[in-house]
């Protein structure tokens, strides 16, 4: 049986074309006339609904099923590199010989890393990957536990030494944790502050004591979780080993609330013994607390915008704050009173560190400056400035560490010893005390020298994406990176696939644009700095293509392969494959592709006990099915695929106004609508040759028909030449345009039928109408 | 009427200003909203000198269509060239056609004045609008537009992207508002612009134009459920909003939204809050450093205590005389009279006359582009 691309359904019309004269084969064009009904709307709507206005972090309460993401990115470098800028910084300095100490950076990549530091260089000695969002904030409690807290809205702790391993996640939070203080004596008690006003007081030794017993056998990840382990209680894991146990919030332990903060928090410190918790954000106002109760104990006003940086000294007495009004501030909690402010930058500060003895500040921000100012004296000096805002900073005996916006982190000398050696290099300043534009500006003329140029040491970063655009074909997406780099990316199988260098990326994306049309399957976004791709059931299943088309040479050219399912289980190959091994069963009969390749690729999604997790695909280790939504296991495992919208398109084919050929057919047909304008060529021509005496059309045509041609229409049985090697003697039009044999009726639907909706024909009746001509 | 006519003239005596008329407009049923928001409209003396200029300088109007302009222009000319000083006008045709072309307000109803100024302005614009494309296309042939396949800067014929044409209404009443975007994360300001022809202020019990201005102005935070996409973090975070004079237009028109939708009533209610309007008014909340200042001239004022019933009033101020405009009437007032309109500070007061639509012109003249 010839094998036909399209089927004839039943008619709704029989004849709605004039009769024409079958004999009549004189004219030199012979034309038919297609008419096509579409039966689908234009452009999905239900595809676009998810995930646009990239609404892709927070919108878990709008879906209704679990969404899968994946995180790209374009190298191995990041077991060891950032690729996204640097919210927090922690130092932990060396107490034994060896002389090593360890710098642990936060990203807004959702990772924080572990860094060896000596003199001059800086070594990734661990990655801690849990977070599915940006990390905000990152502190150091007690011998070795690190905690972080993320724009996904958990806190998180981890074994500081270890590879990675999270040992706990608390989600008390409903929005973003956005900052977190430690007490320098005190290694159990840490605060977490957030949007919406939430700060909470946890007492680590309470919120982790009942798991740090049950964690002990279960240093072994490949025997570690079976599925029905008990996800109640929070313990100690290694990071390979499973989710689901830090998906969950330590039962019977509530942290003291902080309550009555009107709103958002953006920065938090606390003394030395944990007894004192002073809060900022966008009230303006700083807020003391008595971290041991929850309850307030003073406010102090003074700042005109937003508070982002603040630091208390070892006693508790006195209390500094960086601010979006441009301004230090020093406060006297004894007194309740602001006791100084200093104007020293040019715009927001958003990052505070102090010497020791609190005679100095270092303050970092918006102006891409680095500032000391003596405290008492207010002399004031520039140490450097660079090109990207600065975040946070962290003093490290002769350097301080400087993170930005940027992913590298950088290390800039200073006067450990003697801070006030720098001044006598020259530049500084009184430091005004109202805001400063204007009491700086009429100090000095000029912009200051800063006093350093290059720092000491630099930790290197990926540049993150910055910028993304989904091209037409629904599989190439376009990006530019923080240095300007234009990359093209094939998120089927997640990787790069031309880079472009700095050019224009408007430029590149024009010159890309291609006339196709296919649904949108998938949404992205760029905020880690990698590219995230969202897949939603069922609309990321509504892409389909042919597998001549995806290159896959095992298969019928004309196979359909579905992009998510290709995608997801090249996705998920690691994982399937130590399934197979561990279970010693065949979870797929055929040998599908890897169409994704081993890279630095990790997963997000939902578990079944709630809360969200991400890992590298490479580590997943083949039992966590419970954590996998159920249309992704069904899909991979089953190959079954939810119930989707009609993929198939409904039209008709006649002959072209006045032409001479007979009707082919006069029912309404239906075919994918990934189906190319060639394969209706092949219909035609096929249907010519059967329904009419052979000669005849070859007399008429001129002899220009040759004989390979007319059985082409069923070239797969017959094992001959395939279509694009013949000279295409039949056209198709549709709105007086010759449709490209390329092109699919999908594609012909939204790029050329689109222009024929003003038409007043084919606007009274329900279903739309594409003319097609055919001309031989 | 001749009376009240002669008794203003008695009042202004011989400082009845030279070539002006104070002429009561006739109401036809209810047509109040629509007399009271003419004569302040009159009395804005730009408009109304730039409207009958425009008007006997378009000679083909004659043959023109009537539509709103004209009619306006008609009442206007007829207005000015009365030769009695006081009087009655019944603005008949204006009337006619207002109803005849816009259904809202074809019936008895008590209409609302402001909605009929927007709706008035608005129209003006597209008559000038479209009477300035017809001039532009006619050298050229018509067809021209038509040629230009899928043509998105030229489709005329939709009228959704049309270039924008600055009208003589525009340069009296038009203002930019920018609507600024702080993320509070980042700090970047991302600002986008908007024009106005009044501004719609909301209300609250004893406060001033000032106040109620700064309140338009404050700052609104979008957060939680609500929160910014950052194009500089790639995130949603939360944003701070605020809306900024950008341009302060030449004639600033104030709306009170005194007519509030309660839902627990499911219906509106008129909220007779003291609002105090300053007869100089100091615009501060511009983008430009430098403050813009205005002078009231006209306040149409909503007597009665409920937003379906009622009346209006206009008060006018011309040649430095406070007149009081009610339909037919016309009186000299003080100008002390003008604050009797700010409002009650007790919800229930035997006082029902309330500014509704404030008129400020401009005089800071030195600063004005």
């Amino acid at each position: 049986m010839p094998k036909l691309p399209f089927t004839k359904e039943k008619l709704p019309s029989q004849s709605v074309h004039p009769q024409t004269n079958t004999s009549n084969f004189k004219d030199q064009r012979i034309s038919l006339l297609i008419l096509l009904r579409i039966d689908l709307d234009f452009g999905n709507s239900a595809m676009h609904r998810v995930g646009s206005a990239g609404n892709t972090s927070n919108s878990v309460r709008a879906r209704k099923e679990k969404r899968l993401t994946y995180v790209l990115t374009d190298a191995d470098d990041t077991k060891v590199q950032h690729c996204a800028g640097v919210n927090s910084l922690a130092l932990r300095k060396s107490s034994a010989p060896d002389n090593c100490s360890y710098l642990f950076t936060g990203s807004r990549d959702g990772r924080l890393k572990r860094w060896e530091v000596s003199e001059n260089s800086a070594t990734c000695s661990a990655t801690f990957e849990s977070h599915v969002d940006w990390v905000n904030d990152a502190v150091l409690v007690g011998e070795n536990t690190l905690v972080s807290c993320s724009s996904d809205t958990t806190v998180k702790t981890w074994d500081c030494f270890s590879d990675g391993t999270c040992t706990g996640t608390f989600r008390q939070h409903t929005d973003y944790v956005t900052c977190l203080a430690s007490a320098e004596r005190n290694g159990n008690i840490v605060a977490s502050g957030g949007l919406g006003g939430e700060v909470f007081i946890w007492d680590l030794e309470g919120a982790l004591a009942p798991l740090t017993k049950s964690n002990e056998g279960d240093d072994d990840c490949s025997n570690g979780i079976n599925g029905s382990f008990p996800v109640t209680s929070l313990r100690t894991i290694s990071s390979s080993n499973s989710i689901s146990s830090h998906t969950n919030q330590p039962q019977g332990y509530v942290p003291v609330v902080a309550k009555g903060h009107k709103e958002s928090v953006y920065a938090l410190a606390m003394n030395d013994s944990g007894t004192l918790l002073v809060s900022g954000g966008t009230e303006k106002a700083v807020r003391v607390w008595d971290s041991r109760t929850g309850s307030k104990t003073m406010k102090l006003r003074g700042h005109t915008d937003n508070v982002r940086a603040l630091l208390l000294d070892s006693t508790g007495r006195f209390c500094l704050s960086g601010s979006s009004d441009s301004m230090i501030r020093l406060w006297d909690l004894g007194q309740q009173r602001c006791v100084h402010s200093y104007a020293v930058h040019m715009d927001s500060v958003w990052a505070l560190a102090s010497t020791p003895s609190f005679s100095h500040v270092y303050s970092g921000g918006r102006d891409l400056s680095l500032y000391l100012t003596d405290l008492a004296t207010r002399e004031s000096i520039l140490l450097c400035t660079r090109e990207h805002p600065i975040q946070k900073l962290a003093l490290h005996d002769d350097g301080i560490w400087v993170a930005t916006t940027d992913s590298s982190v950088h290390r800039w000398p200073i006067e450990d010893q003697n801070p006030q050696q720098v001044f006598q290099r020259g530049g500084s300043f009184l430091a005004g005390n109202l805001s400063f534009s204007r009491a700086r500006a009429s100090l000095e003329g000029s912009t200051p020298v800063p006093v350093y140029r290059e720092p000491t040491l630099t930790v290197e970063g990926i540049p993150g994406i910055v910028q993304h655009e989904i091209l037409n074909n629904r599989r190439h997406v376009l990006t530019k990176d923080n240095g300007g780099s234009v990359k093209l990316w094939e998120i089927t199988k997640g990787v790069v696939i031309q880079d472009y260098g700095k050019v224009s990326f408007e430029k590149k994306k024009e010159e890309l644009f291609e006339m196709v049309s296919i649904p949108a399957w998938f949404t992205v976004d760029s905020r880690l700095g990698s590219l995230s791709v969202h897949l939603d059931t069922p609309q990321c299943f509504s892409a389909e293509m042919y597998a001549i088309d995806l290159n896959i040479t095992e298969k019928a050219e004309d196979d359909k392969i579905n992009l998510a399912r290709e995608t997801l289980k090249g996705l998920l190959a690691h994982w399937l494959a130590k399934k197979k091994v561990k279970y010693g069963s065949q979870p797929l009969a055929n040998g599908e592709v890897t169409s994704v390749r081993d890279r630095d690729i990790s997963v997000i999604t939902e578990g079944s006990q709630g809360g969200q997790w991400r890992r590298k695909i490479t580590e997943l280790d083949g039992v966590e099915d419970e954590e996998f939504p159920w249309w992704v296991l069904d899909c991979v495992l089953h190959n079954r695929l939810p119930p989707r919208e009609n993929t198939k398109c409904s039209f008709y084919l006649q002959p072209y106004e006045g032409s001479a050929l007979q009707i082919l057919t006069q029912g309404k047909l239906s075919a994918p609508r990934i189906l190319r304008i060639h394969k209706v060529v092949n219909y035609v021509v096929e249907k010519m040759v059967v329904e009419k005496p052979l000669d005849s059309l070859i007399n008429d045509a001129g002899g220009q028909l040759p004989l390979p041609f007319v059985g082409d229409g069923s070239f797969k049985s017959m094992g001959l030449k395939p279509w694009q090697k013949l000279k295409p003697s039949v056209e198709i039009l549709c709105n007086n345009q010759v449709l490209n044999p390329e092109m699919s009726l999908a594609t012909v639907r939204t790029y050329i039928w689109k222009k024929t909706e003003d038409l007043p024909l084919h606007t009274h009746t329900q279903g739309r109408y594409i003319y097609i001509y055919i001309l031989s | 009427m001749g009376a009240a006519g002669s008794k203003l003239e008695k009042a202004l005596g011989d400082q009845f200003p030279e070539g002006e008329r104070y002429f009561g407009l006739e109401n036809f049923g209810n047509t109040c909203y629509c007399n009271s928001v003419l004569q302040a409209l009159y009395f804005c003396v730009p408009f109304r000198e730039q409207l009958l200029e425009y008007y006997s300088s378009n000679k083909s109007f004659a043959d023109a269509e009537e539509n709103l302009l004209t009619c306006l222009a008609d009442l206007f000319t007829q207005i000015t060239s009365q030769k009695k000083k006081t009087g009655v006008i019944a603005p008949k045709r204006f009337v006619q056609r207002l109803k005849k072309q816009n259904e809202i307000f074809r019936s008895y109803m008590h209409q609302d004045a402001h909605e009929f100024l927007n709706y008035l302005l608005n129209e003006l614009v597209d008559i000038l609008e479209k009477e300035s494309r017809a001039a532009k296309s006619d050298p050229e042939s018509c067809s021209s537009s038509e040629q230009i396949p899928n043509g998105i800067k030229t489709s005329h014929m939709n009228g959704h992207v049309r270039e924008p044409l600055i009208t003589w209404v525009h340069k009296n009443f038009q203002g930019i508002l920018t609507n600024e975007t702080r993320c509070l994360r980042c700090e970047t300001v991302t600002a986008r612009d908007e024009t106005f022809l009044d501004l719609s202020l909301d209300i609250e019990q004893n406060t001033s134009i000032t106040s109620c201005l700064k309140n338009f102005s404050s700052t609104e935070t979008l957060n939680a459920e609500d929160k910014f996409f950052c194009d500089k973090c790639c995130s949603l975070q939360e944003a701070q909003k605020r809306m900024k004079i950008k341009k302060p237009p030449q004639i600033l028109v104030i709306h009170l939204k005194r007519f509030k939708y309660i839902e627990q009533l499911g219906r509106y209610k008129k909220l007779s809050y003291r609002v105090v309007f300053p007869l100089e008014l100091k615009l501060s909340n511009t983008v430009e450093d430098t403050d813009a200042e205005y002078s009231l001239f006209a306040v149409v004022v909503h007597v009665g205590s409920g937003p379906n019933h009622g009346h209006y009033v206009s008060l006018v101020k011309s040649h430095n005389h406070w007149l009081f405009f009610d339909d037919e009437n016309v009186e000299m007032i003080d100008e002390s009279a003008v604050q009797t309109f700010f409002g009650s500070a007790q919800e229930y007061s035997s006082n029902t006359d309330h500014g509704y639509i404030l008129f400020y012109e401009r005089v800071d003249v030195g600063n004005t582009s």
